[in-house]
């Protein structure tokens, strides 16, 4: 690829109608790319499970989205899926599983210990708060764990990433589609709406109802 | 850890013990942590000679996220459910582990229906574990079929969970007190079609897997354990019933309605490989067993007969309780200073002994096997690190 990347842009540019050939290329290595992401075998704790549910049970079957290639040498693999706890001990390793992946790599945070550490995220000593801490993150499936559904949901949110995302006129960046993982129907206006709704909300505080709430806090927090 | 380390350097700086005249010099070889065979983040250090394995150490931590720590942070109920992140494939038996040992210190009553139903979603949860462990122990083999089909029925089991308590793999079910929810209208009929289901396919895996040659010639005599070195290893579980030795809690110390059902502990002989995977495969023809038993007779009555926002006192005092998981034996050591928060959890969990078993396992055989003998101890690396 790195051919490819680095002259064709320069080449064809210039001559009548290249820029559309280049665009062309983009959606071209794009779509495949998105359709043959190859997940390295890493897993930590119970998201293991489910991830493993998600690509050998042939009720869920990966196979449909051409992501069932799953490899133990993260030299061959293009997507590592974070499937547990990162603990302190762990992250330096997990930092250079992700170094020894060949460009372009993408990474998916499953379950609640990848994105922020989890049940472990109070009290423990050992959790990482979240694997973006270590590595970037691409795209994040929430659950504890997240049932294979929702780790197929993350995985065509990837893959509409990757689609609409890198261009080789700026290798390396990464368009985020926010729409990619609302629900059907949800427009960026109703999006909006929520958010001014909630925003008046919060910005419409009672005083003497907050304090009376915090008083019953403390006051637990000392029985505790 | 630091004590380790110096050891395993110790070790690796130490004058060869190879004395024969054919052998060759001694390497170490580093498996893990990021390994397929691992099952998870776990790391083994190899002693080799030649194809020989000398030694295997563990080296463990590489998951461990204080989960005893944290149980001292909350209360009782609140530790009910770190106990499912340890041993995943087994959740509700971990939580009956905590249930249990805080129901006899704080002496919480109990009626026949919450054990009935704890006693059959265990039993359910032995076959699912089972299943999932027959499925990646013939891909650690090199079979990728048995993979498929144990998946595929482990869904079915998948599917009652999710109806009645609403999570496929950590329950956080059984409370002090009762269990969360009662049983959904559709239960039984869906485990007595589960059950039809399973006994028609058991064939299947023996067809698949216990009368293939191959598997035969691959696991007899591979991986030997003695009765006696399994007892000083502390070993449990089915490790421990291949070696020979009949030990398990559901007979000896009976909790729930086990005391009421028929079923019987399959016993190795030689406590190879073979063995480790023959009586798993019969305990999972026990636990249909005991489920049939079980499922046209639970009783009548109250699921949760405390207030769920109850607080729980426990006298003070050491109190220890243990449970058969589908590894061996859980054992939680509660240190309790009459407050509602535990002073002190101890978790001795069935994996960690198993595992320091690999050491007398491997040792002597040949670096092909070690895969097979690992896998057929069947570990859970966070039930391990903790």
């Amino acid at each position: 690829m790195g051919v490819i990347t680095d002259n064709l842009p320069g080449v064809l540019e210039p001559l009548p109608g290249g820029s559309v050939l280049v665009t062309a290329v983009d959606q071209l290595i794009n779509w495949s790319r998105s359709n043959s992401l190859w997940p390295l075998t890493f897993g930590t704790s119970c998201c293991a499970i489910e991830m493993m549910m998600a690509t050998g049970a042939a009720r869920h079957d990966m196979a449909r989205f051409g992501a069932e290639v799953a490899r133990p040498s993260p030299r061959q693999a293009d997507l590592l899926v974070i499937a547990g706890t990162i603990v302190k001990r762990m992250a330096p390793r997990l930092r250079t599983l992700y170094e020894q992946m060949a460009e372009p790599r993408y990474v998916m945070a499953t379950g609640s210990c990848a994105i922020c550490g989890g049940p472990f995220m109070y009290h423990s000593y050992t959790t990482i708060r979240g694997a973006d801490e270590i590595i970037p993150v691409d795209v994040y499936v929430p659950g504890c764990p997240p049932r294979p559904e929702a780790f197929f949901y993350g995985l065509l949110t990837l893959q509409k990433m990757i689609r609409e995302g890198e261009s080789i006129r700026h290798p390396g960046e990464r368009r985020r589609p926010v729409l990619a993982a609302l629900p059907e129907g949800m427009t960026l206006d109703d999006i909006r709406k929520e958010m001014q709704d909630l925003l008046s909300h919060d910005a419409n505080v009672n005083m003497t109802e907050a304090a009376a709430e915090g008083a019953h806090y403390s006051a637990e927090l000392k029985d505790f | 850890m630091s004590v380790h380390v110096s050891t395993l350097q110790a070790r690796i700086s130490g004058e060869s013990t190879a004395s024969s005249p054919l052998s060759t010099e001694e390497y170490f070889v580093n498996m893990g942590p990021q390994h397929p065979s691992t099952h998870g983040v776990l790391r083994l250090v190899l002693r080799l000679d030649g194809e020989t394995v000398r030694e295997v150490v563990p080296v463990l931590g590489y998951i461990h996220r204080g989960i005893e720590k944290m149980g001292e942070h909350g209360n009782y109920r609140q530790f009910v459910h770190l106990v499912d992140r340890m041993d995943y494939l087994s959740a509700l038996a971990n939580n009956w582990a905590v249930t249990m040992v805080v129901e006899k210190a704080a002496k919480m009553e109990t009626n026949d229906r919450i054990q009935a139903i704890r006693t059959l979603v265990c039993e359910l949860q032995r076959i699912q574990s089972h299943q999932l462990w027959w499925g990646v122990f013939g891909m650690d083999l090199g079979a990728f079929t048995p993979f498929f089909y144990g998946l595929r029925d482990r869904e079915q089991i998948c599917d009652i969970f999710e109806k009645t308590i609403g999570a496929r793999l950590t329950m956080n079910y059984i409370q002090p007190g009762g269990v969360m929810y009662d049983i959904h209208p559709d239960f039984v009929k869906d485990v007595k079609a589960f059950l039809t289901y399973f006994k028609s396919k058991m064939p299947e895996y023996d067809a698949l897997m216990t009368e293939n040659v191959i598997i035969q010639e691959r696991l007899r005599g591979i991986g030997k354990l003695s009765a006696e070195r399994a007892i000083a290893l502390g070993a449990t579980g089915p490790v421990l019933r291949a070696s020979g030795v009949a030990h398990d809690l559901r007979k000896s110390e009976p909790y729930g309605l086990y005391s009421q059902v028929d079923f019987d502990v399959p016993v190795g002989t030689t406590g190879d490989c073979w063995d480790r995977y023959w009586v798993r495969m019969e305990e999972m023809r026990q636990s249909v067993r005991i489920v049939e038993q079980l499922i046209d007779n639970i009783p009548e009555g109250k699921t949760f007969l405390v207030k769920p926002a109850a607080k729980i006192k426990v006298p003070a005092g050491v109190h220890y309780s243990h449970v058969e998981t589908a590894r061996g034996v859980l054992g939680v050591l509660l240190v309790s200073n009459g407050k509602d928060a535990p002073y002190r959890i101890h978790c001795r969990t069935p994996n960690f002994n198993n595992l320091w078993c690999i050491g007398e396992m491997a040792t002597g055989g040949r670096i092909g096997d070690l895969v097979a003998t690992l896998s057929s101890i069947d570990i859970v690396v966070p039930d391990i690190d903790r």
